[in-house]
């Protein structure tokens, strides 16, 4: 028999693929590390048994740091980054452009403006489901905005010019709702809140957001086949039976619901869709589908680590986890384009 | 050989497509029957990969497209993609995936998107690895293969797919002459289990060496339907491409040569 039927019994065309077994289950640990490390670390350090104590028994102070403090934040970094992750490895599926990113393409921003409107101008509490409703109406109408400028061929320049407008509309969006402002407390609110970060979250901001991050992985793990289909270009999908409709629909809401419901908890903070793709995709070959489940697991060990290092860095003023990403993600950035520059120039657009 | 006698895999009648408003294709007509290697011939802009993409399900389009015995219009998008397999121009690649992985995406029709490959999917695709003979370079990332292995794998994949009808969009366009012959000979091959292939093709010379029946297009409509040596007659030729050409009898069918622009 040729050699590779014998190597495509170890590679199942499957996105739970047994090969990736062994790097879905070596980033899962990382995440659980990672996650117990975010349950230790703060002002006040605890023993990794002091923590499952606390976690378990929780009794007196540590309890209260550990459950009510730290808790809800680890389990939010673990389902945000993971959704991060995920989104940013389905619009680069989608778009068959390593470069996608959520944030590129103005996604937190518009998501941040619609959050920030309902916060200032009081229509609800920052705690009230209207806050990720809000953000998820703002992303969807900057992604649908972005997939219908880009249109059926998806040219590289095209979206990223689409992204660009769209990132700029939502930033002048925010500086508006800033300009507006009832009151300088509430501008100065919306402002920090915006840099992006996770501390003083609840379980409260937990319950709301959850929903809606669990809803967009299902959404977009359901299109993992098509995002596969899709390398050979979107007619090719199409006759291979996608429905290209559809997937672009999933990618919009699953985005949105994703996106828009992680900024509207904990600001905005970019880079970790397009970084943790990035980090896995020569791990999967480069395979779209395969790519979705280790990206996830990246996003939430970078998100987790992020959040670790904003509490570990000295400092009277808590460094916000969006700056981190932002100073990490951009120099990637550039380092990917200038990496990828032959792939970015010869691309047919 | 005699086509009329295989049942027709795809028929087509009074096909129209619009695109922005302007009508493309204008009541075009093509019958595929099993076994047969037709082409597709016409200048730029005579609607060719237009009619091609309506036959594939790519594009609305009015009139009657039956595949088999069963009306286009009321396939599913899996169905249909199991009964017709389409081959763009171009041989794109946006991911540089191994060259196994891509020919098995010819799969994804037959597949649930949750479940490992059935062993007939494995075998179809090494059935269709084999004859294109890229099992050589199935590990390969296919971004790092030349032109003609890349238009193999490209070509493994729709084969891979297994569908009675095969529409090539230009399958020879820019490879070499050894290449080019390579691929219009798999598309030969692919007719011999009892499919068909219609392949929009610009070389006439190759159209009118290998094609069963020539499909001539012409501002939307298919102007002839004919075996090569009627459909490509240097009158023809000459009225639709504005090429003075001459055919040849080599004793092994006939060859079409252009001379000059008229």
């Amino acid at each position: 028999m040729p050699g590779w039927t014998t190597r495509a019994d170890k590679k199942p065309m499957n996105w739970l693929n047994r090969q990736d077994l062994k790097l879905n289950a070596a980033l899962a640990a990382l995440a659980v590390v990672l996650f117990a490390l975010s349950l230790m670390v703060g002002p006040a350090n605890l023993s990794l048994a002091r923590v499952i104590d606390a976690l378990f028994r929780g009794e007196g102070i540590s309890g209260i740091i550990v459950r009510d403090i730290r808790l809800p934040r680890t389990v939010l970094a673990l389902l945000i980054g993971a959704t991060f992750g995920l989104s940013g490895a389905a619009l680069q599926g989608l778009l068959r452009n390593p470069l996608a990113e959520p944030a590129l393409f103005g996604a937190p921003q518009a998501a941040a403006a619609a959050a920030a409107l309902v916060i200032a101008f009081g229509l609800a509490g920052a705690t009230s489901f209207a806050v990720p409703l809000a953000g998820i109406a703002g992303t969807m109408l900057a992604i649908g905005a972005l997939l219908t400028i880009a249109g059926r061929r998806a040219s590289l320049t095209v979206t990223m010019l689409a992204g660009l407008a769209l990132a700029s509309f939502a930033g002048a969006a925010i500086a508006l709702i800033l300009n507006l402002a009832p009151n300088p407390y509430v501008a100065m609110e919306v402002a920090f809140w915006l840099l992006g970060s996770l501390q003083d979250r609840s379980s409260d901001h937990l319950v709301i957001a959850a929903p809606f991050l669990l809803a967009s992985w299902v959404i977009l793990g359901l299109s993992a086949g098509a995002f596969r289909a899709l390398t050979l270009g979107e007619d090719a999908a199409v006759s291979l039976g996608v429905d290209i409709d559809r997937t672009r629909f999933a990618v919009i809401v699953g985005v949105a619901f994703g996106v828009g419901a992680a900024v509207a908890i904990c600001g905005s903070i970019g880079f970790v869709g397009l970084v943790a793709p990035h980090l896995v995709r020569r791990l999967v070959g480069y395979d779209p589908a395969r790519l979705m489940l280790p990206a996830a697991l990246t996003g939430a060990a970078l998100l987790l680590a992020a959040d670790i290092a904003v509490r570990l860095l000295p400092g009277v003023v808590e460094i916000k986890l969006g700056v981190v990403t932002a100073l990490i993600g951009v120099p990637f950035f550039v380092a990917m384009i200038f990496s990828e520059r032959r792939m970015l120039e010869g691309s047919p657009s | 050989m005699n086509t009329q006698a295989a049942p027709a895999l795809l028929r087509a009648r009074e096909v129209s497509v619009r695109l922005g408003g302007a009508v493309v294709v204008r009541g075009a007509q093509a019958m595929l029957h099993a076994g047969e290697l037709v082409a597709l011939v016409g200048p730029n802009g005579a609607g060719k990969t237009t009619f091609i993409r309506a036959l594939a399900g790519l594009l609305p389009a009015e009139g009657e497209i039956m595949l088999g015995e069963r009306p286009l219009g009321v396939m599913g998008n899996r169905e249909r993609a199991r009964a017709v397999a389409y081959l763009p121009q171009g041989h794109v690649f946006h991911w540089p995936m191994q060259a196994a992985a891509v020919v098995a995406l010819g799969r994804h029709p037959h597949m649930d998107p949750f479940s490992t490959p059935s062993p007939q999917d494995r075998a179809a695709v090494s059935r269709a690895m084999q004859r294109t003979a890229t099992e050589a370079f199935a590990d390969r990332r296919v971004t790092t293969l030349s032109g003609g292995e890349r238009a193999r794998v490209a070509l493994a994949r729709a084969l891979a797919t297994e569908a009675p009808v095969l529409l090539a969009d230009e399958p020879t366009a820019s490879l070499d002459p050894r290449h080019q012959l390579v691929v219009m000979e798999l598309l030969r091959r692919a007719t011999r289990d009892g499919g068909a292939v219609l392949a929009i093709l610009h070389d006439l010379t190759l159209a009118a060496r290998f094609a069963d029946r020539v499909l001539v297009m012409d501002g939307g409509r298919i102007v002839a339907d004919d075996v090569p040596s009627e459909a490509l007659s240097p009158q023809r030729v000459a009225q639709i491409f504005g090429v003075e050409a001459m055919m040849v009898d080599t004793g092994e069918g006939i060859a079409l040569i252009a001379r000059h622009p008229l």
